[in-house]
């Protein structure tokens, strides 16, 4: 067989490949011509530059030298042997002390702490999974999530590695965007410039990512930072605003997090705080990506900015801005919904709706939805980013077209109260399943309903979930997903009081005004036909006139 | 939030999704260089969301007449892959029983390990299967086009 090495190769701090060759030249004693290289299933071409091709920390690089004799007897005429590059380029690691820099120069050092904070983003995700239902309080469930995760670093390099949440990463505009359109975000970078300073600076937020991509790096980070907390614990002012800032948003998930965390505090701004910006032993306030909604992800930590400092508190997990990335959990997509941890935490949630009203009841939602709803283009980008979304470009229009509606919707507080009904919610996942049922019986029953684009369902890929042999999210499917989801809107929208009447009152405006100025004077009367109706006025008036006796 | 909710749904349904999980994971072990080393892979384009396009690289066995080649082949992971076997064709032109002649389609059930597909198999294990085929009798002496030719499709 071949010969087989492997060999870890510090890289120079160069982008381009020329350093690298030479290196490996002089190692291998083979000259550069007969050096080829090979990276997941690309060779390397003299000129490329490892950033080009994505070769980061922790990869491994193919090198076969030639000999002048092909076929030659025996093995040695191509020997092949992996390269694992301890890449110090700029696209990964850099001292945690000068984390702009980018130079890198090894990777022993880990890159600053952004990482931490999104991988206790994740952590919630899988905690949340094992966890028994126990607490109400989202924001406990986050930590537990995050505990879980922690305890399964393949998930989170699952997720990392999931090219959707490295493209949606590497557009470091759309992370600040989402970052900024949070009000509570915005306060918190008033008070403290380092934050806004961390977020303008795509080199930390790549680095920070690359850490993320990385769980073994990240355990040494996180060691890393712990010294530097203890460190900074002596810098008045600063550390202790934000710590007050941060431990009351966490007041619930302190006693959670601590055991699991208490040694190991996130700092929170990563490399560049070093000055008093950490937020050091304040667990992670940021509430996290939240896994169902795209938008809650632009959500870190508001709650934290808003509140008065109280008791500070230990075994911080993550620093509040800790997740400035505000990864977006909407876009992990399938790799990350499909670990057995989202399953049992879907199960838990379906089956219990209080958490659900829980969730929806904390009041970072109404921000987010708000922030949402000023911003629809940071709703739009960061939804698109929906990889349910992504094989199915008829629903991204649909959506975006129906995306101002849809979140004015949501701002109807009819429309959330909705949401927190747990029978409401009940009533209406069952339908939906119930359509889905349908849909897989009887195909050509769907056809026949609706037209017409909803957004807000991307159960474009999911749907026909029911037969796992069948590939999912066919052409086919679509428009029949799309029905469905329009169906679904619909329903939501007309029980969207559950028996209120005040989204029909706001749509039928004009008929009211109309039914007033002709002397229908019982503005719930008139309201109750119109619904009855569908708006249309000489129905209700009809209707009106035949429940009035004479 | 409806969004939420529908999420939720949508997540509920994407658990019997196994394609894009598959997919990533066989990306993760693809660029830490899985397989021994004979072989590697990767995405075509990063870009692609969709997980289809797929570039791979055999390293010609010794003792045989593809020892010191390196291949490149281009593989397609349709949409129900890993239900169904992918599409592989080489891009280096090559003298190989179940490869055709003049486009470099692999007829992969020629290829007898994984003539019989399960949806446990994966890329590497095509690759290295494909290589493993190149080792035997009736393949290692096949003479073959000069290094550096490409199929023309």
């Amino acid at each position: 067989t071949d010969n087989q090495k492997k060999y870890f190769q510090r890289m120079p701090d160069r982008k381009d490949l020329t350093m690298f060759k030479e290196e490996i030249s002089r190692r291998f004693k083979a000259k550069q011509d007969q050096l080829v290289l090979i990276f997941a299933g690309k060779i390397l071409k003299d000129g490329d530059s490892l950033s080009q091709h994505g070769i980061k920390d922790g990869l491994t690089v193919h090198l076969v030298i030639k000999t002048a004799h092909k076929a030659g007897d025996g093995g040695s005429t191509s020997a092949s042997s992996s390269t694992s590059t301890q890449a110090g380029s700029t696209s990964t690691s850099s001292p945690p002390t000068n984390p702009s820099s980018t130079t890198g120069s090894t990777g022993s050092a880990p890159p600053p702490t952004q990482t931490p904070n999104i991988l206790t983003g994740f952590g919630d995700l899988a905690g949340l999974a094992g966890l028994g239902m126990g607490s109400a309080n989202f924001m406990e469930l986050q930590q537990q999530m995050q505990r879980q995760l922690m305890s399964n670093p393949e998930m989170l390099s699952q997720i990392m590695e999931n090219p959707l949440v490295q493209n949606m990463m590497s557009n470091p505009d759309l992370m600040r965007q989402m970052i900024m359109a949070n009000p509570q975000m915005q306060q918190l970078m008033e008070r403290n410039p380092e934050i806004s300073h961390m977020l303008n600076n795509p080199e930390l937020m790549r680095q920070t990512m690359e850490l993320a991509r990385n769980p073994a790096m990240m355990q040494e980070m996180m060691r890393n930072q712990d010294r530097a907390l203890s460190n900074l614990e002596s810098i008045p002012g600063g550390y202790n605003a934000l710590r007050r800032m941060y431990t009351d948003i966490q007041e619930p998930m302190f006693s959670a997090a601590r055991e699991q965390f208490g040694s190991n505090p996130f700092s929170a701004l990563g490399g560049t705080s070093e000055s008093g910006a950490q937020p050091s032993r304040t667990e992670n306030r940021e509430p996290l990506p939240n896994p169902w909604g795209p938008p809650n992800s632009s959500n870190p930590s508001e709650s934290g900015a808003a509140s008065t400092g109280s008791t500070s508190t230990t075994g911080g997990t993550n620093p509040s801005v800790s997740n400035p990335l505000g990864i977006n959990p909407g876009s992990l997509g399938n790799g990350m919904f499909n670990s057995p941890g989202m399953q049992s935490l879907l199960q838990q949630i379906s089956e219990n709706p209080q958490l659900m009203q829980n969730m929806l009841s904390a009041p970072y939602m109404r921000s987010m939805m708000q922030s949402l709803a000023q911003n629809p283009e940071l709703a739009s980008q960061v939804l698109m980013n929906n990889p349910l979304f992504a094989g199915n470009p008829q629903l991204q229009e649909q959506f975006r077209a129906q995306l101002p509606i849809f979140l004015q919707q949501m701002q109807n507080p009819e429309a959330l109260s909705v949401m927190t009904n747990p029978r409401a919610m009940q009533a209406l996942m069952q339908i939906q399943q119930g359509l889905q049922t349908l849909q897989t019986e009887a195909p050509g029953l769907m056809p026949s309903l609706m037209t017409g684009g909803i957004p807000g369902i991307p159960t474009g890929g999911g749907l026909p979930a029911e037969n796992p042999a069948s590939s999912p999210s066919t052409a086919g499917a679509n428009p029949a997903q799309q029905q469905l989801m329009q169906q679904m809107l619909q329903m939501f929208a007309g029980g969207g009081g559950g028996g209120s009447t005040q989204t029909p009152e706001v749509r039928f405006q004009s008929q009211l005004d109309q039914l007033n100025a002709m002397g229908f004077i019982n503005r719930e009367a008139n309201l109750q036909a119109l619904i009855a109706t569908g708006g249309d006025i000489n129905a209700a008036i009809e209707r009106l006139l035949g429940s009035q006796p004479s | 939030c409806y969004t939420c909710v529908v999420s939720l749904h949508s997540l509920r349904m994407s658990i019997k999704f196994p394609r894009s999980f598959r997919l990533l994971e066989e990306l993760e072990e693809g660029q830490k260089g899985g397989g021994d080393g004979t072989v590697s892979w990767g995405l075509a384009d990063d870009d692609d969301m969709t997980l289809t396009h797929w570039n791979g690289m055999i390293i010609g066995p010794a003792k045989t007449v593809y020892d010191g080649r390196i291949y490149s082949l281009k593989i397609d992971c349709g949409t129900r892959y890993p239900e169904h076997p992918p599409h592989v064709r080489f891009v280096n032109k090559i003298n190989l029983t179940g490869v055709n002649s003049s486009n470099g389609v692999v007829d992969i059930k020629s290829v007898t390990a994984l003539s019989r597909w399960k949806n446990s198999y994966n890329i590497r294990m095509v690759l290295q299967e494909l290589r493993q085929h190149m080792m035997m009798k009736e393949n290692n002496r096949l003479s073959q086009p000069p290094e550096g030719q490409v199929y023309s499709n």
